[in-house]
């Protein structure tokens, strides 16, 4: 009887693709990815576990929506006047914060009717600039540039993010707060709060453990 | 016999094949200028490669008072930092027995990742916005969080110290965080905040950590330092001397991390490119040693020989393309220590003049450096950041 050797040559061909294959460095998407155009409110391909769009749209949204109901606005004699103060991030994560309050603000004014009015008061430098360019006729104006119209707050629109982290050998972990508040210009009584809870976890390649 | 050229027309061919699907790798001319260097290879160096040389053209730029270069450098690199979770194509490569370590998207070691965000955080602290000042040293410090040895988990000084410092500045309690940074200070005594301060002031100086591999294939991960000349230093303004002792070392951070998985698997790798290599080895011994028992003229003994030549030649090519090495990209540009000191000025122009001291106290008046800083009416902070490496003098 004829002996048959374990390496014929079809199966020694086939384990050396295998390992020519394993050692080529190809790359998985040669030709890359088009660029993908997403909701801002739908998790993408890419993701840590700090704040991303997903978490700006579903906290926003609450917070203006929030912000609706109350009676202060709701019900107020006239549209109430807040001017945005800035949020801050006592989180692990450095972040563009003036979003959140920009997405709301621009909600509200989008979805409020003229129910609340937003001022600008971040734009003071240029809005004095003009003022005093009225006032020195070198532009025209259509009222006494010499009255004061620059309006008062009634709230003042606020938050902070507040984070807690862990980091082992499992993964990272990372809670955020999102609390939001409108207070009262005059009173300082805190007239609103709402807030937000988002908990991530994530664990890299074990190539970078 | 006619199997066995089968066999090697086979293998050229699909070595061929394997080849035409590799991309070319992108060349970079190195000038040795990090700032010439540093965009070049960021921008057309290996995507691998990119988080490494942001890293080295930030640290470099800050150290030249480029500060907007280093802050757009060093979010670029957080970027990629900030989503290294789940499955990543060339990470799970890097793990493979035939991809090297270094085939990985290079973030850095812990320690290198912590420096990323602590030089993050200087730079926002310079912008005025102290809270994401302290988001950055928190993230240095989580960081650092995983380590073998739980005595050096998020053990860095300066950024619990910071975390405090900002957190009181913004009217909260940063007592918490003082405590954690003066229950880690091993070179200094760390002072109490004082809410009054103006004048922030970041020191770093001497050569940082550098890697290195050992073992019989390089798999093995280590650190190195050079002696540092520069031991501590000292700031003059306005007539005063401040002396400054280091609050953290990077080496000792790099070097305290303990095992990682990593580790374990390029030890396997090891252990594997072995085997095959000592199996291989049998099997081509064996295969010749059955070949000439058979003579040429027994032809089951001449097949078996043939066949186990062909089985050595295979196990020595998986030994071959086995790669244990390390990965050792380093971020070489790394200062060794790191200090800071606070004080309250009067608005208006001042001249901080610092000096770098050796072990013995002595003045290296060759890294002397002077920075003139407008101190601000406004109330906001000022902050100083110079290396023994800065550029000199500097007006901020």
């Amino acid at each position: 009887m004829k002996l048959v050797s374990p390496f014929s040559p079809f199966a020694t061909l086939a384990v050396a693709g295998v390992l020519c294959g394993c050692a080529s460095s190809g790359v998985k998407t040669p030709s890359g990815v088009p660029v993908t155009q997403m909701r801002p409110d739908e998790q993408g391909f890419v993701a840590g576990t700090g704040v991303e769009s997903q978490d700006l749209v579903v906290v926003t949204d609450k917070m203006w929506r929030s912000i609706l109901g109350i009676p202060q606005i709701a019900n107020a004699q006239g549209a109430p006047r807040v001017v945005l103060d800035p949020v801050e991030n006592a989180t692990r994560f450095p972040i563009n914060k003036d979003i959140f309050l920009a997405r709301i603000r621009a909600e509200l004014n989008t979805k409020a009717h003229g129910k609340v009015i937003f001022l600008a008061r971040e734009r003071m430098a240029t809005l004095e600039h003009e003022r005093q360019m009225k006032q020195s006729g070198q532009v025209t104006a259509t009222a006494d540039p010499n009255v004061v119209e620059f309006k008062g707050a009634d709230f003042f629109l606020t938050g902070k993010l507040s984070g807690l982290t862990t980091r082992t050998s499992a993964g990272t972990s990372d809670y955020i707060l999102y609390a939001f508040q409108l207070i009262d210009a005059r009173t300082s009584d805190i007239v609103w709060e709402d807030s937000a809870e988002i908990k991530k976890q994530g664990l890299e390649d074990a190539a970078y453990r | 016999m006619k199997w066995v050229c089968w066999m090697i027309a086979g293998a050229v061919s699909l070595t061929a094949v394997s080849c035409a699907t590799k991309p070319p790798e992108p060349a970079v001319v190195l000038t040795g200028n990090i700032m010439v260097d540093g965009p070049n290879a960021t921008e057309h160096g290996p995507p691998r490669d990119k988080v490494l040389w942001e890293y080295r053209t930030a640290a470099a730029a800050m150290r030249q008072g480029k500060f907007d270069l280093a802050k757009r450098f060093l979010d670029d690199a957080l970027t990629t930092l900030q989503a290294v979770y789940g499955p990543d194509s060339n990470a799970r490569k890097s793990r493979g027995y035939f991809h090297a370590e270094a085939k990985k998207t290079f973030i850095g070691e812990p320690y290198e990742r912590s420096m990323a965000y602590i030089y993050r955080g200087v730079l926002y602290w310079m912008e005025g916005e102290l809270d994401n000042a302290r988001a950055c040293f928190r993230s240095a410090e989580v960081e650092d969080s995983d380590t073998a040895n739980h005595a050096y988990a998020g053990d860095w000084v300066l950024p619990d110290y910071l975390d405090g410092l900002v957190t009181t500045k913004l009217g909260g309690a940063g007592s918490d965080a003082l405590k954690r940074a003066q229950a880690g200070a091993k070179f200094v005594k760390l002072p109490p905040y004082n809410p009054k301060a103006n004048v922030l002031i970041f020191l770093e100086f001497g050569p940082g950590p550098t890697k290195y591999a050992t073992g019989q294939y390089s798999e093995e991960l280590r650190f190195h330092v050079s002696p540092s000349v520069v031991t501590s230093a000292e700031f003059q303004v306005d007539g005063k001397e401040f002396p400054v002792a280091p609050t953290d070392d990077v080496w000792f951070q790099a070097s305290t991390r303990g095992g990682r998985v990593m580790d374990h698997i390029l030890a396997n790798k090891a252990v594997f490119k072995t085997a095959t290599d000592v199996a291989g080895n049998v099997a081509l011994i064996g295969g010749g040693a059955a070949l000439m028992s058979g003579g040429g003229r027994d032809a089951t003994a001449n097949e078996v020989g043939l066949g186990l030549l062909a089985a050595g030649v295979i196990s020595k090519l998986f030994s071959a393309a086995t790669t244990p090495e390390a990965d050792v990209r380093s971020w070489d540009n790394l200062p060794r220590y790191l200090s800071f000191a606070s004080l309250a000025l009067s608005p208006g122009r001042h001249t901080v003049t610092v000096q770098f001291h050796d072990g013995v106290g002595q003045v290296l008046s060759n890294f002397t450096k002077t920075v003139t800083v407008d101190v601000p009416a406004d109330g906001q902070d000022k902050v100083i950041f110079v290396s023994d490496q800065s550029l000199t003098p500097q007006t901020i």
